[in-house]
């Protein structure tokens, strides 16, 4: 629970501190790293997307990797509709990814993107000018960790978004 | 027992306790309290129902502001609830159930680590906590105080129906006990009724029978004169063969008969066991008629004379009652005049006016005795008051006399000077009713040309001889049974008969008047004529509706009855 404990405290530090400078990397990607496994309840995949009722929905990272070993620590033990929550590290993004949910770190992702473009996975970047998005595009706002969603990219791969997500989102692409 | 009469005494015992009463009103608070207890619990039920609902839909709302951090929503979704005076405190924890968001409006201030559970009460507080979770993962949880009805107002609106419900109770409690016991005391009431009504029942008879005694001395002695000129005058009609002298000792004898016959009968209508049943009757005819009775119960040097106005009007009384106070008053002025008098009986009508607002007949009974002095004035009406020696009276003479014009509607005043005379002064009501006609005396008796056949039934040789010897000589034909039995056999072997004459009294089986019954059932064309020397028999026959005749009777008593009884047939 330990690593839990912290997690959570910094998620509370980044509200906090939400006023002031958002130049700390680290409290940004510890907000970043439990928003990914939290979009899980609030996204729903087309069946296709699990084998079994109890397969684990994997949230892949490719590109760069910002979160370390922290992320695994916070999912360990987390269950959604069934499914326990893995992180798998991968090297290079090709169609047919068993993934449920893809960061694609660093600026370069549109290689990767377009690798999945018609898989069922959530996929989820960082916002930058240059490259193309995810379906879900972390925002720094007021110095807090926002996001905005792509919906119309979502419901193209069969993947339908919570209407509590979107309520949260700073923009929606319908 | 007769479960019948079970059943009415347990009835009976039921009316007469407020036990009833007294259960129903048990009854009825306990029902009450129940129902009050079951609103209550309705109520909390409710009450956590409704709470249940609004902590689920605030964790529904705050699953992505939770999930996400989303400060403004949170507290955008919890302020809401604010505007309700209803939310004492709101608060919401994330997953690790530490404090994210909420207020406190009052009692103590929101847990910093929210610990889930099932609704429990504090106090007047309903406490309860909800878990915020999106497809099974857990996002953290909400926690909700709200404020329940205080005990005090809940007891107050309870007051106002409770007070009802009480005083129903009471009502109920006081309308039964107050029935028991009314209808107790109906039943005592009742009870007293019916045993004060044969008092007076025995009383009145008890004063019949001294005045019977009274008569009876002078009766027996008039008796025995009259048996005397009887039994002298057969025994002269064997010696002599004078036609003259043979005719007048015959009507010596049938006069003494015919008074005999008068007396008797008027000794029976006078002990006659009757309740008060009052008939329309004339004053002066009716003490007329007393006047043989007057003879024999008072003294030869008292003497009684009569004045009463012409076209008196008629008075509703019972008769026999009338006679008996009119012979007690009699008898009483009698013991006033030991050295013999003159009693005075006089009645004339009273109009409506003066003393009276009604018309009343008056009849005064004035002696020549030695009078009422003052000091006893007052008490001469008390039952069982006497100035007379211990075993000559009763007491009762006067209080019967006062009794029975009161019941008659009238009034009883004694005017009395001493030395000089009393005289007993009563009122009676006029009627409105008409005297009834007196019956058609037919006169000669003609011989009936007829043949008709008349069984009779007649246990007495004797009486059945005469009886045949009058019917030949009225020129009926007749058979004799000696008993009801025999009579039927008659008539079943020899019949038809025209008529049926039975005695009341027979030995056997079977009465006359059942033996009538009978003779009804069989041939209800059959007259039947019924024939007695009991008074008591003659009200049951005359009650049957059959004819009768009362022994002794006359031959032209019985042709009448018997020709009027064959021409209704």
């Amino acid at each position: 629970m330990a690593p839990l404990m912290r997690l959570a405290s910094l998620v509370f530090l980044a509200s906090l501190g939400g006023g002031t400078h958002a130049a700390d990397l680290p409290l940004e990607y510890a907000v970043k790293a439990s928003y990914l496994y939290k979009f899980a309840p609030f996204v729903q995949w087309p069946s296709t997307a699990f084998d079994t009722p109890t397969a684990p929905l994997s949230i892949c990272i490719a590109g760069s990797d910002p979160f370390g070993p922290a992320l695994s620590e916070a999912v360990r033990g987390q269950r959604v509709n069934g499914h326990p929550i893995v992180v798998r590290r991968v090297e290079a993004v090709r169609p047919g990814l068993t993934c449920q949910i893809l960061y694609v770190g660093g600026e370069d992702t549109s290689a990767a993107l377009q690798a999945v473009a018609h898989e069922p996975i959530l996929t989820v970047t960082d916002h930058n000018r240059s490259g193309a998005g995810g379906m879900i595009q972390f925002v720094m706002m007021a110095g807090r960790v926002r996001f905005s969603i792509d919906q119309a990219a979502a419901q193209g791969n069969g993947i339908a978004i919570s209407s509590k997500l979107l309520g949260l989102a700073v923009s929606v692409n319908r | 027992m007769n479960p019948r009469r079970v059943l009415r005494r347990l009835m009976t015992a039921i009316a007469e306790t407020p036990a009833i009463g007294i259960a129903i009103a048990c009854l009825l608070l306990v029902a009450s309290l129940e129902l009050a207890y079951h609103n209550e619990g309705q109520a909390r039920t409710d009450k956590i129902r409704d709470l249940t609902v609004q902590a689920r839909i605030l964790s529904a709302s705050l699953a992505g502001p939770l999930a996400f951090n989303d400060q403004t929503a949170i507290h955008e979704y919890i302020d809401a609830l604010r505007a309700s005076p209803e939310f004492n405190a709101v608060g919401a924890y994330d997953e690790h159930g530490n404090l994210v968001d909420g207020f406190s409006r009052k009692g103590e201030a929101l847990p910093r680590h929210n610990l889930e559970g099932s609704p429990v009460v504090q106090g007047d507080e309903l406490v309860m906590t909800s878990p915020v979770a999106q497809n099974g993962a857990k996002l953290g949880s909400v926690y909700v105080r709200a404020a329940t009805e205080r005990w005090s107002r809940r007891a107050a609106r309870y007051l106002g129906i409770a007070i009802v419900v009480v005083m129903a109770c009471l009502l109920v409690v006081v309308l039964t006990a107050f029935y028991a016991s009314a209808s107790a005391a109906n039943r005592r009431l009742q009870a007293e009724i019916v045993g004060r009504e044969e008092a007076e029942e025995a009383l009145r008879q008890a004063q019949k029978m001294e005045a019977m005694g009274q008569l009876t001395g002078g009766v027996a002695h008039d008796f025995n004169n009259l048996l005397m000129v009887a039994s002298s005058g057969m025994e002269l009609l064997d010696r002599t063969t004078d036609p003259v002298r043979r005719e007048r000792l015959k009507d010596g004898i049938r006069q003494a008969i015919e008074r005999g016959a008068k007396l008797t009968q008027q000794l029976l209508t006078f002990a006659r066991r009757s309740p008060l049943s009052p008939e329309t009757v004339e004053v002066g005819q009716r003490i007329r008629a007393l006047q043989d009775l007057f003879e024999r119960s008072l003294r030869e040097d008292v003497k009684v004379e009569f004045e009463f106005a012409a076209g008196l009007w008629p008075i509703e009384v019972d008769p026999s009652q009338f006679d008996v106070a009119i012979l007690n008053i009699a008898i009483n002025a009698r013991d006033a005049m030991p050295d013999g008098g003159k009693i005075k009986i006089a009645a004339h009508n009273y109009p409506a006016g003066g003393k009276t607002t009604r018309d009343m007949v008056r009849v005064s009974i004035r002696d020549s005795g030695a009078g009422i002095p003052p000091e006893l004035m007052e008490k001469v009406f008390e039952p069982f008051f006497t100035t007379k020696v211990v075993g000559t009276g009763t007491g009762l003479g006067l209080s019967q006399v006062y009794g029975f014009v009161r019941s008659s509607g009238g009034e009883v005043k004694i005017e009395s000077v001493a030395g000089r005379g009393t005289t007993v002064l009563l009122l009676f009501p006029r009627s409105s009713q008409t005297l009834p006609h007196a019956p058609l005396q037919t006169g000669r008796m003609r011989h009936a040309e007829h043949d008709a056949t008349v069984l009779v039934a007649e246990d007495d040789e004797h009486v059945a001889e005469l009886v045949s010897e009058m019917l030949r000589e009225l020129g009926y034909k007749s058979k004799r049974g000696a008993s009801a039995a025999e009579a039927l056999r008659l008539l079943e072997e020899t019949g038809p008969f025209d008529l049926v004459l039975s005695d009341m009294i027979m030995p056997g089986k079977m009465n006359g008047l059942e033996l009538a019954q009978e003779v009804v059932r069989r041939e209800p064309g059959t007259p039947v004529v019924l024939m007695t020397g009991y008074s008591e028999a003659a009200a049951t026959a005359a009650a049957e509706g059959f004819p009768l005749l009362v022994k002794p009777y006359t031959i032209e008593a019985m042709g009448e009855v018997l020709g009027q009884a064959l021409q209704q047939h």
